[in-house]
């Protein structure tokens, strides 16, 4: 599994989009369902370019990558159905702390995104991916210029 | 008026292809590049997509079954001309797995349709072809054939204004008809191995309305893509333009570099001629074709030289670097075993043309042929001519040297029956005299002009070659058993 990275600007972009999505002071559930959306986003954006069945390829290899460091996730016997191991993931995000709810999250988002990388490069996966990550916040002079 | 349609050609730029096609693709074209596994299928169609595809021009690539898109995303990424910034604006891949695993050509036919509408390319490409025929089923009830289905294909992409290419292995027979019915060019690459050697070859079998070049021409693929070297055409049945140069330019002379020589030809090397310079190992072909591309060096003349020789005599190795470092020569010097005579002469006419040259060596013939792919031995005689007219066509003197056993039973000059190609002959021979292994050499022919008939002594020095006096006091020379005519003067020795 990569290992988020606040140094990796794709990684601060999946970290900064999850909470974006998830609202403020979210609970697991909030957070499991940002995670969620956010992953099923990348599918459907990855879909038309590679097919519906290899995205599942990279979705279930992401997944497979995450349990080891969160083995509470334990998933096990959904080969082959990956929106079935997703909902897996998601019943097992809600019960747990909201903190390591968000880690577990974006753990297996940039494990996914990390994983294309090592396919077709840093360059083509943010081209793709990119417009789906939230803008960084305006910096504070940036603010005042503005 | 004059309201004849003129159809626009878009120029691909990939080297040697727009040659192929006469000039380009026609636009709103429907065509067919086909080719077994591993030709480089895929590989002409993103370079002709990264080519073309412009944001007013923008390209969408279908991809079907066989290679993942991953896959074909990663390694398409290697080369040079792959332009990531051009992807999803300009250039948008589509899977259609899921379409043709519903197994029906109209729901296939509907997808592409839809993103066609939606992108509005002004390029379509399909990869692959064969997979959609092979996994889409006519006989789902109510589904399109696949005659009908390449049949719409072609209509739909060419009313939306798009050029379309559709990638895949070359047809079987019952696929044939409609898609060679439907399509406007068909492009057929092939990789030919024969012992050791691999070759790559593209034909483009049809063309709508243009003048192709016919025949098959070869290509490499370097990282930078697809290299194509056309098929070099003899001047004259093509082209008049490029027509050997005739009077006043064949009435100039070049020096040789070697004292003497030039009076045994006759005043000098008639420009735009080809010399072959024939002898046995160390007889000092390749001192010659140095000192000829050193006079022009002086002479403001500058040349280029294609080496296959493995080793050459060191000395001779610097003269020639010192010559290309002066930026007067230019030098290709190739190892590689598996050349075809259309790329050497593409990349020599492209020096050539950098240089500005007027003199050209090649050394030898011999290493060429073992350069030259074995496939490509057996018309190498055929290929030598071609390549003599294309140099001449441009009105470059040629020196070639040849390789030459020394038998003394018959009189040859060139290994394959090559002599005749060209328009001079100097041949270079051991003789024995007086217990010593001593150089000779002769102008054979000299196309159109008197020459020396003379067998003339001569040795290698440091300074280049210096001919002596003709042996005329000895016949039988060539026979390798020289006997004395007259009484050998005392003084005869060497005269420069």
């Amino acid at each position: 599994m990569s290992l988020p990275s606040g140094n990796n600007p794709r990684h601060a972009a999946i970290r900064r989009t999850l909470a974006l999505r998830q609202g403020r002071d979210p609970g697991s559930g909030a957070i499991a369902e940002a995670a969620i959306g956010l992953t099923r986003e990348v599918a459907r954006c990855l879909a038309p370019l590679i097919g519906s069945r290899g995205v599942d390829a990279l979705v279930s290899r992401s997944l497979q990558l995450t349990v080891p460091a969160f083995p509470w996730l334990g998933l096990t016997g959904e080969h082959g159905n990956v929106m079935g191991s997703l909902a897996s993931f998601k019943a097992r995000l809600e019960v747990r702390d909201p903190m390591v709810v968000t880690e577990a999250s974006v753990a297996l988002l940039v494990t996914f995104t990390d994983l294309l990388v090592t396919m077709i490069g840093a360059s083509l996966t943010d081209r793709l991916l990119g417009p789906i990550w939230a803008a960084p916040a305006p910096s504070p002079e940036e603010e005042t210029a503005s | 008026m004059n309201q004849k349609v003129r159809i626009n050609r878009l120029v691909t730029g990939i080297p040697g292809l727009d040659a192929i096609l006469g000039g380009g693709l026609p636009e709103f074209s429907f065509n067919l590049i086909a080719g077994p596994p591993g030709s480089g299928k895929t590989t002409l169609a993103h370079q002709l997509m990264f080519a073309l595809a412009t944001p007013e021009r923008r390209a969408l690539f279908f991809t079907v079954l066989g290679e993942p898109p991953l896959k074909m995303l990663r390694y398409q990424q290697q080369f040079t001309f792959f332009d990531t910034g051009k992807i999803n604006d300009t250039i948008r891949y589509v899977n259609l797995a899921d379409a043709v695993h519903s197994g029906r050509f109209d729901e296939v036919l509907a997808t592409i349709l839809k993103e066609v509408e939606a992108f509005t390319p002004g390029l379509v490409f399909v990869d692959s072809f064969r997979s959609v025929l092979l996994e889409a089923s006519p006989h789902v009830k109510g589904a399109i054939s696949p005659q009908q289905f390449i049949q719409q294909l072609g209509i739909q992409l060419s009313s939306w204004q798009a050029t379309t290419f559709l990638i895949g292995e070359e047809p079987s027979d019952s696929d044939t008809q409609p898609i060679y019915t439907v399509d406007d060019g068909v492009v057929v690459l092939n990789q030919s191995v024969y012992r050791n050697s691999m070759v790559r070859k593209i034909q483009v079998l049809k063309l709508r309305g243009q003048a192709t070049s016919p025949g098959i021409h070869t290509f490499r693929i370097t990282g930078a893509g697809i290299e194509i070297f056309p098929a070099a055409a003899v001047p004259g049945d093509t082209e008049a333009g490029t027509a050997a140069p005739a009077g006043p330019l064949r009435d100039r002379r070049l020096a040789m570099g070697v004292p003497g020589l030039d009076t045994m030809l006759g005043g000098g090397l008639p420009s735009g001629y080809s010399l072959l310079v024939a002898g046995p190992s160390g007889s000092g072909k390749t001192v010659l074709a140095t000192a000829f591309l050193a006079e022009g060096v002086r002479r403001d003349e500058p040349g280029v030289i294609v080496a296959f020789e493995q080793t050459p005599s060191q000395s001779w190795i610097r003269t020639i670097d010192d010559l290309v470092r002066s930026g007067k020569v230019g030098l290709i010097n190739t190892r590689l075993l598996d050349l075809s005579i259309d790329e050497i002469v593409q990349r020599l006419i492209d020096l050539i043309k950098r240089m500005k040259a007027s003199r050209v060596v090649i050394d030898s013939l011999s290493g060429f042929e073992l350069a030259v792919a074995p496939t490509f031995r057996e018309d190498f005689r055929e290929s030598l001519f071609r390549m003599v007219s294309v140099l001449s066509g441009l009105g470059v003197t040629v020196l070639m040297t040849s390789e030459l056993e020394d038998r003394y039973t018959d009189l040859r000059f060139s290994p394959n029956g090559s002599a005749f190609l060209t328009d001079a002959i100097i041949v270079q021979r051991y003789v024995e005299l007086e217990s010593r292994l001593n150089r000779v050499m002769a102008v054979v022919k000299v196309r159109g002009s008197d020459h020396s008939k003379e067998l003339r002594q001569y040795e290698i020095t440091r300074e280049g070659i210096i001919i002596g006096a003709p042996l005329s006091e000895y016949t039988g020379m060539l026979s390798g058993r020289p006997t004395l005519t007259q009484v050998a003067s005392p003084e005869r020795g060497l005269r420069p």
